[in-house]
């Protein structure tokens, strides 16, 4: 038994019932069980990644039902994931114990957040497809309690329920690939009886041993099937385009909550399992890293567009996650032709982007907490000067977010969008592997613009409402973990090399090229940066002066466009929920109601129920029928215990 | 032998409780729970250790023996499992019946229901699960009828003379059987094991095919009335809705389990008679169920009514799980597949339990059964709301809880033999979510409706009976080997 390993995830499990019932009597013992709990976690996975580096892999699976297993595989992947979700869950979890000090109902939060951790915990280490689902399944329904926290507010209600019914039904595209793949492989004769097709390090090692015969036997159509299926599961948990809805709605919750959603425990769950199952990726037909590639980059450009034009602070912060997560996605389906190094680069931007996305959705909590909970950006204003610690704290996320040098998302951004560049110049020249990179570098001019038009407004000029006025900085003590955090977005680029050195293994026997790092030729490397530092630029000449209070672009189509999303909620809420599902779940309601209707008139018709009813109605009938089956039982009893005996 | 004693001890209970007067609720009670109790040390003893399931003990008592009737009983891997299931939801039932105007003979007929659904499992001799089978309409039909809500003299005798119509055409079946095997061997024989013979039922010369046909035909109907299949549903919904809660329990556990216990306890075993036309029809049938019930759910302004065709849609799974199984080509999934099925008969029985309960407790505290009369309760019910979630969860298949298991296992295997019509299947799980989460929001969450002014949370011997039923529901969701070895291995003897 791997103990350690097993205790990462089983810790922050106990700690739910603990937190419920303790904080029940005690509410200012919730936080400090769970934050306490969550900091083992990281002492353990800190020993299993010693554990790992000394003893090799871990790999240890039990019988669960029929040929289904459960059990926890760690490899260098896993270690990555682990140190970055017990980490960034244990700061999150320090902060909120500020942030939520005076909500009533704040141990049913640690509870919760705790159970979100352990299930983000145990996905990372499950070794087996359908152990993973459980705990896929587990963190969708912790952001939906999370999410309705406060669920007396009615649009915490409701996007609780989209985050959770939208999420579903990219759960189930990936079960019905699961499905595709369990089909295909049981009874092949690749697997040994009793094993489990759907365990993770047998996929791998099948693969990784010949993986002709594994294409072979599963068929090369199956696995672009399963793995578009299985990336329709990844487009609703890291919410991508046209799955991203449910995100924005998401920001009804605590803004600690947000920042577990977006940094640590659930969205990154989807670029994981492209990571973790990238082999199936690999030998799946080319196309499906194409799909792969050009989704994430899409929805980068996409968000980036959408993140401009939002007003709420927190939608802005959700917007760019849904673009980074664009980025990651984009950078493992760019492995298709520049080989594994792009999960790696994936996984690199994954790791910086938990760092300060954690650390700018705290910020921007501390400063809701300082204002009343306002979140609208225009509203606020000269909050450099109100509260500097959180300020300057959010500023070094900002810059991290844009990725300007020397902050990590500089070497991991870059990293990705001159991956890009190599991805076209190594293949057939055609346009579409050139789109990638166009949408890369056109999002990271994006990022800049929304993230420091957020920042310019939230922090130059003067403040613009009553409540800015009087905001004030929140404790120092309070803030240690968001130090923390910005010191990591700060120093994290230097184990760029390193970093991926760390992840090459994993994808060795499948991939044998050795690692390199791709460097696009001369300008083309600079274009990101010159183009971020541009965006900066023209948003500061916009927002860092009062100048945008006179510009108008309400009349435009293309804002108003922006403005309403580009019109998707329309399409899902309206046409696809009000307009279809409901009227087809009401006519076939009627449907109903006039079958049961027809049958009880052909019954009371045909059979004379009325008078059969009066009959049967008396109570006497009751006392007979007693006394009929009494009379039979005894009968029967004598009879038996007679032919018995 | 144990398991006799069990069930006569059971007899003499129910019957018991009849003259105990206001001490009935009590008596039964208990005797409900040294049921279970016995049960599951019987099933302990026999059926522990993986593998065990294909255990079957069958002992035979003479009762006419010149005309061939035997009383005869027996257990396996699969009437164990279902056994458990109905002495657990008997038991809920009868826990959650509270309310003064229920007399003694209300809880005798809910004894005498489980006595019913026990005889139906136990008995290895069709003349026997006949009688059974008709037992367990009556007590269920006097129990609607007399503590009934709403049009409840009409919905009774719907109810009955609806599923007894399906019983019928059993019973015909059953003779067709009968006289065809005896002027096949010249033995006057009922037992279940003789009859049920692959062999003599695909061997046109003993037994004609159109008779063959008619037989499968009767069986299918008359189980697919019970489970209920559409278009066959007609009595489900105005029954469970105008039932008592208690009664809705049994009867959501009781009657699918019937259903299924048809399908794979009786038609499994000759499953290569069934023609692949038939099995194709039920599978169209399973997908329907599933989508149909799932969008009247959706419409749904009653929660107990909405729950009613929640639960129909549920059991679409099992129908559709029997068929694919049957059809699956490749041994470990065919096993997952029926096993799933199974499984799902199970957990859906308890889920169901825990979510009648649930509502019973809700309506007595509010008086609302209606959605849109409630709203945001959870400010003022945390417990009860939160039970009704976990239920909800649970019945939507999420991971974790008992739901899931039944239901991943019959769709991961389901693509060999329906491909891409899994879409539906799926979709009919997403409207599923949809509706149970979109009642959650409507109301359990919100801003409180202030017209329902102050209402209670629920006691503590109810919150400890719910929680106990969201712990088995857990136990079996994270640890479903409990019952799903025994099935396998039931299952793995069959195929």
């Amino acid at each position: 038994m791997y103990i350690f390993a097993w205790l990462i995830f089983i810790l922050p499990l106990i700690s739910f019932p603990l937190a419920l019932f303790i904080g029940k009597y005690r509410r200012n013992l919730a936080g400090i069980i769970a934050s306490s709990l969550i900091g083992l976690s990281l002492v353990f996975s800190v020993l299993t990644y010693f554990d790992v580096q000394n003893n090799g892999i871990i790999y240890e699976s039990f019988h669960w039902f029929s040929n289904i297993n459960f059990g926890i595989y760690v490899d260098n992947l896993t270690l990555i994931m682990l140190l970055m979700v017990s980490f960034v869950s244990l700061m999150i979890q320090l902060f909120s114990i500020y942030y939520m000090k005076d909500d009533p109902n704040r141990h049913v939060y640690f509870a919760e957040t705790s159970l979100f951790t352990a299930g983000m915990l145990g996905l990372v280490e499950s070794s087996n497809l359908v152990f993973f689902f459980l705990f896929w399944e587990l963190v969708g329904l912790c952001s939906y309690l999370l999410i309705g926290f406060w669920f007396f507010k009615p649009n915490a209600a409701s996007a609780a329920k989209k985050a959770f019914i939208v999420t579903r039904v990219g759960d189930l595209l990936f079960l019905i690939g699961m499905s595709v793949l369990y089909t295909s492989l049981s009874g092949s004769s690749l697997l040994s009886p009793g094993q489990s097709p759907l365990s993770i390090p047998t996929i791998i090692n099948l693969i990784s041993s010949n993986s002709a015969r594994f294409v072979s036997v599963v068929g090369s159509t199956n696995l672009g099937i399963i793995t578009l299926l299985f990336l329709g599961g990844v487009a609703g948990k890291s919410s991508q385009f046209p799955l991203h809805v449910w995100i924005p709605d998401a920001m009804e919750g605590p803004a600690t909550v947000s920042a577990l959603i977006h940094a640590a425990t659930m969205v990154t769950a989807g670029i994981y399992l492209v990571a973790r199952v990238f082999p199936l990726y690999e030998v799946a037909p080319s196309y499906s890293l194409i799909t792969v590639a050009i989704l994430g980059a899409f929805t980068a450009l996409f968000a980036g567009i959408l993140g401009i034009v939002m007003n709420d602070i927190k939608r802005i912060l959700a917007y760019s996650t849904i673009s980074q997560l664009g980025y990651m996605l984009a950078a493992i389906g760019l492995s298709g032709i520049i080989g594994s190094i792009g999960v790696s680069l994936g996984m690199y931007h994954l790791i910086v982007h938990a760092m300060f996305k954690a650390l700018l959705f705290m910020s921007a909590g501390a400063i809701m907490i300082a204002l009343m909970d306002l979140r609208n950006v225009k509203e606020m204003g000269g909050l450099w000067r109100k509260m500097p610690v959180t300020v300057s704290l959010m500023f070094i996320g900002a810059i991290t977010l844009a990725a300007l040098p020397p902050t990590a998302a500089f070497f991991s951004k870059d990293a990705i969008i001159a991956g890009a560049w190599e991805y076209f110049s190594l293949s057939n020249g055609s346009i579409i592997y050139l789109l990638p990179w166009i949408f890369l570098t056109i999002g990271a001019f994006l990022t800049a613009i929304y993230t420091f038009r957020m920042f310019f407004l939230v922090a130059l000029g003067k403040p613009r409402s009553h409540l800015a006025e009087h905001a004030k900085d929140a404790p120092l003590i309070a803030l240690i973990p968001l130090f923390f955090l910005a010191a990591l977005s700060l120093v994290l680029g230097l184990f760029q090399g390193g970093f991926y050195n760390f992840i090459y293994p994993v994808y060795r026997g499948i991939d044998p090229s050795s690692v390199i790092t791709y460097s696009a030729p001369g300008i083309i490397q600079y274009i990101p940066l010159i183009l971020a530092l541009f965006g900066i630029l023209i948003t500061y000449v916009i927002y860092g002066t009062e100048r945008w209070k006179h510009i108008d672009a309400s009349k435009s189509w293309f804002y108003r466009v922006t403005k309403e999303k580009f019109y998707l909620d329309y399409l899902f809420t309206r046409l696809i929920a009000e307009r279809t599902i409901i009227p087809v779940s009401g006519s076939i309601a009627d449907v109903e109601y006039s079958y049961n209707a027809g049958i009880e008139k052909f019954g009371s018709k045909s059979l004379g129920f009325g008078s059969f009813l009066r009959k049967m109605q008396t109570g006497l009938v009751e006392n007979y029928f007693l006394v009929i089956v009494l009379g039979m039982t005894l009968v029967f009893i004598v009879l038996i215990i007679g032919g018995a005996f | 032998m144990f398991m006799l004693a069990i069930f006569i001890v059971l007899i003499l209970l129910s019957f018991a409780t009849f003259f105990m007067g206001t001490r009935a609720g009590v008596f039964a009670k208990s005797s409900a729970a040294l049921i279970l109790m016995l049960t599951v040390v019987y099933a302990f003893l026999n059926f522990s250790g993986t593998g065990a399931g294909g255990f079957t003990s069958e002992s035979t008592y003479a009762f006419a023996s010149g005309i061939g009737i035997y009383f005869s009983i027996g257990v396996d891997g699969l009437t164990v499992s279902l056994l458990i299931l109905s002495a657990v939801i008997s038991l809920i039932a009868l826990l959650i019946a509270n309310r003064k105007e229920y007399t003694a003979s209300f809880y005798g007929l809910m004894l005498l229901t489980e006595t019913g659904l026990f005889g139906i499992l136990l008995s290895r001799d069709f003349l026997f699960f006949y009688i059974f089978w008709e037992i367990v309409l009556v007590p269920m039909y006097f129990i609607i009828g007399r503590y009934g809500g709403e049009r409840k003299d009409t919905v009774s005798l719907k109810f009955f003379v609806y599923t007894h119509i399906g019983s019928v055409f059993i019973l015909l079946s059953i003779l067709t059987l009968f006289s065809y095997y005896y002027s096949y061997s010249g033995v006057f024989t009922l037992q279940m094991s003789t009859l049920l013979n692959s062999a003599f039922i695909n061997n046109s010369g003993y037994l004609p095919l159109f008779w063959k046909d008619f037989m499968l035909f009767g069986f299918l109907l008359g189980f697919l009335v019970k489970l209920p299949s559409f278009p066959l549903h007609s009595w489900l919904p105005d029954s469970y809705t105008t039932a008592p809660y208690p009664a809705t329990v049994m009867l959501a556990g009781g009657l699918s389990l019937m259903g299924g216990y048809g399908l794979f306890g009786i038609l499994l075993p000759i499953y290569s008679t069934i023609n692949i036309t038939v099995l194709w029809v039920l599978i169209a049938l399973g997908i329907i169920s599933l989508l149909y019930f799932a969008f009247t759910a959706m419409f749904q302004m009653n929660m107990k009514r909405m729950m009613a065709y929640a639960s129909a849609s549920a059991m679409g799974f099992v129908t559709i799980s029997f068929a694919a199984g049957i059809l699956d080509s490749t041994l470990s999934i065919r096993s997952i597949e029926l096993s799933g099925g199974i499984f799902q008969i199970v957990a859906h029985g308890i889920i169901m339990a825990l979510i009648f309960s649930v509502l019973y407790f809700i309506t007595e505290n509010t008086g609302k059964e209606n959605i849109y009369q409630m709203g945001g309760v959870h400010r003022e019910m945390p417990w009860l709301s939160s039970f009704l979630l976990a239920g909800f969860l649970a019945s939507l298949g999420l991971p974790g809880l008992a739901g899931f298991i039944g239901e991943f296992s019959i769709v991961v295997g389901m693509f060999q033999t329906v491909g891409w019509l899994i879409f539906f299947v799926i979709l009919a799980m997403i409207v599923t979510a949809s509706y149970h989460i979109w009642t959650a929001q409507r109301s359990l969450y919100g801003a409180y409706n202030e017209n329902l002014g102050k209402i209670k949370d629920a006691s503590r011997s109810e919150i400890a009976i719910l929680a106990s039923v969201t712990l088995v529901i857990f136990v079996l969701g994270v640890y479903p080997n409990l019952i799903f070895g025994i099935i396998s291995a039931y299952v793995g003897g069959i195929i």
